[in-house]
């Protein structure tokens, strides 16, 4: 969502240059992208502020529970943790995730180590597609945070990412880890958000290990669970996705970045991780597929077509409501689980390579096609040959052939008659 | 509007699409430069791009609308390979984007004309642009001679622009509507978007104004 900001720049030209959500949709969105201008103008900090004022009192009642926690946190375990993570609200604060995330995936104080220097790591051979990434996640940063500050975590960012891909070289650097790596040091700051980072990317069970292997193979398998969680809640949507092949890239920066890069309120990508960080690796996919669904109307009025489909749904609006979407995803996990959907998922898989060789067939007929072009009278052959089999030309090249042939033995019609007009005379 | 709609089946709408894909190295600029042509102006919060991003303008050539699709890719290798495959299909044209102050994404070019090869695209409109002609000295910028010998080895014209600049705008207006114009007078490859219908992907050929396009296989009148 790269450019967002200023897309309601646009929003009073007649033409529908740049856009292309069908007009009903499209209100909605320029309505959200308004709201988002006021988001980004207001740092995400005062928007608690404001919230604090007419709070659920349900949440006010989980603050205090969550202070009460903190304050004494050897008697509280993981359990408790994780359902605070987990219910209505999350962890309602930055000032409580900064303590609560490093419990959540086990960090202990001892692994917050002071990070080298960046010159110590500059020779890494990812070092310039880390910093250019870095350098272009400025909407990541709060608004109006002096700029000095903003160079220090960008720098801060940098080292982070570097010394997990140094500590274990066998993982690879992706684009989009860059986002996940921020949420991170922004909540925790640079001492917790290293180990805590190592623990998501490193290990059977982490849930960033299968995106940074040599290739994405891996994480395009893991996507493709979410066309069956949805064909399973909505077969009508599913078709629909299915038929446009629109493929699961739209969903691919939600996934890899678990949402970081796609949102534009702040709250909402912490509030996912708050999650995220309990529950098992692929959740992720079920809140996808949840988002999906949510928009499953908008889905089904839309065009079915691949470009129309992927612009549709790869642009999230903002007023996405969270909490019913992570209930929903909770719900899919627990009606489907990955175990069960694998062979849905291996017979979607046999379908896509089907299509992609169907496809590859027809480039290189048109390949053919192409050449035969300078050649054309070879080709009219086989078209001839094959418009002959018809029945109906059949019966049109049988009228031909009797013409011709009465034409040759004209004395088979006109001889009679010409006897006929004598014997009258 | 143009003569062709007046051909139209009757309860579907068309309109031509051309569908191009802007391909190199990271950060050369490529949201910048499909920003700039889509929007008008410059994007200066751009991200990196994950996956594959879309967008589009309508514009008009001999007072016939079309739609052009514009494909921006991520730059990593990592995603080219499985990802970003599935988008190449019914690609129309191509665009080859460098840095003209990072000579190692010009020597890239290389490869990513192995990729546009690979994917049966040889034949297809391409352009070459150097992107970001603002930065640095002209010593410091790939001399236009070089980058022209390239582009003539693939047989591409070559564009030399900047996203950033308003004054370099009609520039970057005119790569895409350079392909635009190469597509439209390529006859064969003028591929008719059949909105509500997506196998219908026929190739028309409406400058012959006796033959109208045929109709969909399943609506066929003449059985």
């Amino acid at each position: 969502m790269e450019f967002n900001n200023f897309d309601s720049a646009t929003d009073d030209k007649s033409n529908l240059n740049g856009d292309c959500s069908p007009p009903p949709t499209k209100q909605a969105f320029d309505m959200n992208h308004t709201k988002n201008i006021d988001d980004i103008s207001t740092p995400s900090e005062l928007k608690f502020d404001e919230d604090f004022d007419f709070e659920d009192p349900e949440i006010s009642e989980k603050r205090k529970e969550i202070e009460r926690c903190i304050q004494n946190p050897d008697s509280v375990n993981l359990e408790k943790w994780q359902q605070f993570a987990k219910s209505k609200g999350g962890l309602i604060s930055d000032d409580y995730r900064k303590v609560v995330w490093p419990l959540l995936v086990g960090v202990t104080q001892e692994e917050m180590t002071e990070p080298p220097s960046l010159d110590d790591l500059s020779t890494h051979g990812e070092y310039n597609q880390v910093v250019l990434d870095v350098n272009r996640s400025l909407k990541r940063f709060p608004p109006g945070i002096p700029y000095e500050q903003r160079v220090a975590l960008q720098d801060q960012l940098t080292v982070l990412i570097l010394r997990v891909i140094i500590k274990h070289p066998d993982l690879k650097y992706y684009q989009g880890y860059h986002d996940v790596a921020i949420t991170l040091l922004l909540v925790c700051g640079d001492r917790a958000s290293f180990p805590l980072l190592c623990r998501l990317s490193c290990g059977p069970r982490a849930p960033l290990q299968p995106f940074m292997q040599t290739t994405m193979a891996p994480t395009q398998h893991l996507l493709n669970y979410m066309l069956p969680v949805i064909r399973r809640a909505d077969p009508d949507v599913a078709d629909c996705l299915e038929k446009a092949q629109v493929g699961t890239m739209f969903a691919l920066p939600w996934y890899l970045t678990w949402f970081g890069h796609s949102l534009n309120r702040y709250s909402d990508v912490v509030r996912l991780y708050d999650y995220f960080l309990c529950a098992p690796p692929l959740f992720p996919v079920y809140v996808t597929a949840a988002i999906v669904l949510h928009r499953g109307g908008e889905v089904l009025r839309c065009d079915c077509d691949m470009a129309m489909l992927h612009c549709l749904l790869s642009r999230l609006p903002d007023d996405l409501p969270f909490e019913d979407i992570l209930v929903t995803a909770e719900k899919l996990y627990l009606e489907n689980d990955p175990e069960v959907l694998e062979p849905e998922v291996a017979a979607l898989e046999r379908r896509e390579a089907e299509v992609r060789r169907l496809d590859e067939e027809r480039m290189k007929r048109r390949q053919a096609a192409a050449r035969n072009r300078r050649n054309p009278p070879a080709r009219r052959w086989p078209s001839l040959l094959k418009a002959l089999s018809s029945r109906r030309a059949l019966l049109a090249t049988a009228t031909v052939l009797l013409g011709v042939y009465v034409y040759y033995r004209p004395e088979l019609l006109f001889i009679r008659h010409h006897e006929d007009t004598l014997g009258e005379l | 509007m143009s003569e062709t709609t007046s051909h139209q089946i009757p309860g579907l709408t068309q309109k031509k699409v051309f569908k191009i894909i802007v391909l190199g190295d990271s950060g050369v600029g490529k949201t910048c430069l499909t920003y700039r042509f889509c929007e008008g102006q410059f994007l200066d919060k751009s991200e990196a791009t994950i996956g594959v991003d879309f967008r589009e303008r309508t514009i008009l050539i001999r007072n016939e609308e079309i739609k052009l699709q514009l494909w921006d890719t991520a730059g990593q290798e990592r995603f080219r390979k499985s990802m970003v495959q599935h988008y190449y299909r019914n690609v129309h044209a191509v665009v080859i984007v460098y840095d003209v102050t990072k000579p190692e994404t010009f020597h890239s070019i290389v490869s990513w004309m192995q990729e546009v090869e690979s994917h049966g695209l040889t034949n297809s409109p391409r352009v070459l642009v150097g992107n970001k002609c603002d930065c640095g000295t002209p010593e410091s910028r790939l001399a236009t001679t070089y980058a022209q010998r390239a582009a003539d080895k693939y047989g591409m014209p070559l564009f030399e622009t900047s996203a950033l600049l308003d004054s370099e705008c009609d520039n970057v207006e005119s790569i895409f509507m350079t392909l635009a114009h190469k597509l439209y007078s390529k006859q064969p490859l003028r591929v008719v978007s059949v909105e509500g219908d997506q196998s219908y992907g026929v190739v028309t050929l409406p400058r012959h104004k006796s033959r109208a396009a045929p109709p969909p296989r399943d609506s066929c009148l003449c059985s």
